[in-house]
């Protein structure tokens, strides 16, 4: 009896969850200029956005940087965690770990004007790189916790153990044994940080500079310009990117479980 | 170098210079904390250049001067911070906190049966119902305020809606109110808010609430006894995860709020994007940082003490 009152109630938040993107699914295919008369049936908002040559370019960009900064964020993830999970003890472990999680607890807003001031400050031009390296930090933890995680639950399996016992050199052990028994938890991290490139506003908005127009940037702008239903087309297709990106991360998740 | 004597003996030591797969085992081996440091080196380098090193540049630009055209002189003044609690902005700080801390109490309130639900009651379909929860809070948060603007707005879904059922005959305004940016607060912050207690609340043993259940005590009671307490790590978690962020929010703000919901994350905006004084500016982001190290110091203090206690 208490359980189905309780299911009816998270019931009832999952429906406030997902409210906005029920309305955004279904007026993207409403055929009026006005976002709240339903007129009728329509793909043109699809249509309009493969035609629209900014949205194509601020896609590409974006894409780009989400690929720049998840390969950064999981390389410097997999050395720190390596070194987090498999070394000996070691003095200042404890501050490498605090530090490794302060972008998570960081706000962004902080993030973007600290990184603006600075980039200003030692006359570092803004450009897609700085964007992406500052993508990288955000990423960081994630990659880091996802490789963490599965790096410790190899812990007991020894296996590096065995094949050094059998002649193998340390790096040899981790070239052949570590590495792809974490190339899983390295994957889903990946995406995890592809993704939190792909959706950051906040900070881009502060740093990108004058050229660069990543999707969130012109969502804004085309937000800030007025209302159009081109953006509820454009938000399905992205959210169909993200539950496409989760849907990987939780097979990859899964995999590296088993 | 006579290095079969030396390198049998003490393999940690530093290996000779030359040979790369030697110097590779002697790196991933980690013998030595010299090796760890190394490895962890590259990460700490690029969070101490792109998120210390900016952190430190905006506190030594909260106590400069603003020069002409916006340029920032350094000369020391304490002006910055003066100005920011002057009558003119303290509203907006206080504003800003009574918003977060309103939010996250919301956030608290309402998701904690929501959490209590996925860990006790939901059975097979937890897996389905964590990964519902996800996919809103990894959505872009641009889009979210897009249709929350559609359904909130005075021509809007939810004013239409009232009106056709004939709830009501005049059309409200919720969108560009407190309201409607609390509600987009509570929105984007609510998973933040669910998944440390449901972390938490899967960690209790369930053989301490059967235990509970036999000695006699009520549902009420095993709740407030056992649960509860035994929850607390993740209500903390979870406040601290939602109210840091909602300290920092400016987006909810500007869509959905209106003149008077502005907040310190509008005026930050505001100091470095339109005002150009980069020295106010930071003096704001300043304040922010300390309130948030102050939340952050105090989670601790109670989270060392719940170890203890423990």
């Amino acid at each position: 009896m208490k359980g189905r009152k309780l299911a009816t109630y998270c019931g009832l938040i999952y429906a406030f969850l997902y409210l906005p993107l029920a309305v955004m699914f279904a007026f993207s295919f409403n055929d009026a200029r006005r976002n709240v008369v339903w007129k009728g049936f329509t793909f043109k908002w699809y249509a309009l956005l493969f035609h629209d040559a900014e949205l194509l370019g601020a896609l590409a960009t974006t894409l780009k940087l989400a690929l720049v900064a998840a390969f950064i964020a999981s390389a410097l993830g997999m050395l720190a965690s390596y070194a987090m999970t498999r070394h000996p003890a070691f003095r200042g472990r404890g501050v490498y770990s605090g530090l490794l999680s302060v972008p998570l607890m960081m706000p962004e807003i902080v993030m973007g004007v600290g990184l603006l001031s600075f980039f200003v400050r030692a006359h570092i031009p803004l450009n897609f790189w700085t964007l992406a390296f500052a993508h990288a930090v955000i990423a960081l933890p994630y990659t880091a916790s996802s490789i963490r995680a599965r790096l410790l639950s190899l812990k007991d399996s020894r296996l590096e153990d065995a094949a050094m016992d059998l002649g193998a050199t340390e790096w040899q052990a981790f070239l052949k044994i570590t590495l792809p028994l974490a190339r899983p938890a390295i994957l889903s991290g990946a995406l995890l940080a592809f993704t939190v490139s792909f959706e950051d506003f906040v900070t881009s908005f502060f740093i990108a500079g004058i050229g660069i127009v990543t999707m969130p940037i012109k969502i804004y702008s085309m937000m800030k310009f007025g209302v159009t239903p081109e953006i509820n087309a454009l938000a399905c297709c992205l959210l169909a990117l993200t539950v496409g990106l989760l849907a990987a991360n939780k097979v990859l998740g899964g995999a590296s479980e088993a | 170098m006579t290095s079969a004597v030396a390198a049998a003996p003490d393999k940690a030591h530093i290996p000779p210079a030359g040979k790369v797969s030697t110097w590779l085992s002697w790196l991933v081996g980690g013998k030595r904390p010299l090796a760890s440091h190394l490895m962890l080196a590259p990460a700490t380098i690029w969070l101490l250049l792109f998120l210390l090193l900016p952190v430190g540049v905006l506190l030594a630009h909260s106590v400069a001067q603003r020069g002409p055209y916006g340029a920032v002189v350094w000369a020391f003044t304490s002006a910055n911070f003066a100005r920011a609690l002057d009558p003119k902005y303290l509203p907006v700080l206080l504003r800003t906190f009574g918003y977060a801390t309103t939010t996250t109490v919301l956030c608290l309130v309402l998701g904690f049966p929501v959490a209590y639900f996925l860990s006790f009651y939901a059975g097979k379909r937890r897996e389905t119902l964590m990964v519902m929860l996800m996919i809103p809070f990894w959505t872009s948060c641009l889009v979210a305020i897009y249709s929350w603007i559609i359904i909130l707005g005075r021509e809007g879904l939810l004013n239409n809606a009232l009106v056709s059922l004939g709830l009501i005959q005049t059309r409200f305004q919720i969108l560009n109110t407190p309201y409607a940016v609390i509600l987009g607060m509570v929105y984007f912050y609510i998973p933040f808010m669910v998944l440390p207690l449901y972390s938490s609340l899967e960690k209790i043993p369930r053989s301490l609430i059967e235990a509970s259940y036999d000695l006699g005590a009520g549902a009420p009671a095993t709740f407030m006894k056992i649960t509860l307490p035994l929850a607390l790590p993740g209500v903390f978690a979870g406040c601290i995860l939602t109210f840091i962020p909602c300290m920092g929010d400016f987006l909810t703000a500007e869509f959905l709020g209106g003149p008077r919901t502005y907040l310190i994350g509008n005026l930050i905006q505001n100091q470095f994007l339109m005002a150009q004084d980069w020295p106010f500016g930071s003096a704001l982001t300043a304040l922010l940082l300390i309130t948030l190290v102050v939340g952050l110091v105090i989670y601790q203090k109670i989270e060392a003490r719940e170890l203890e206690t423990a």
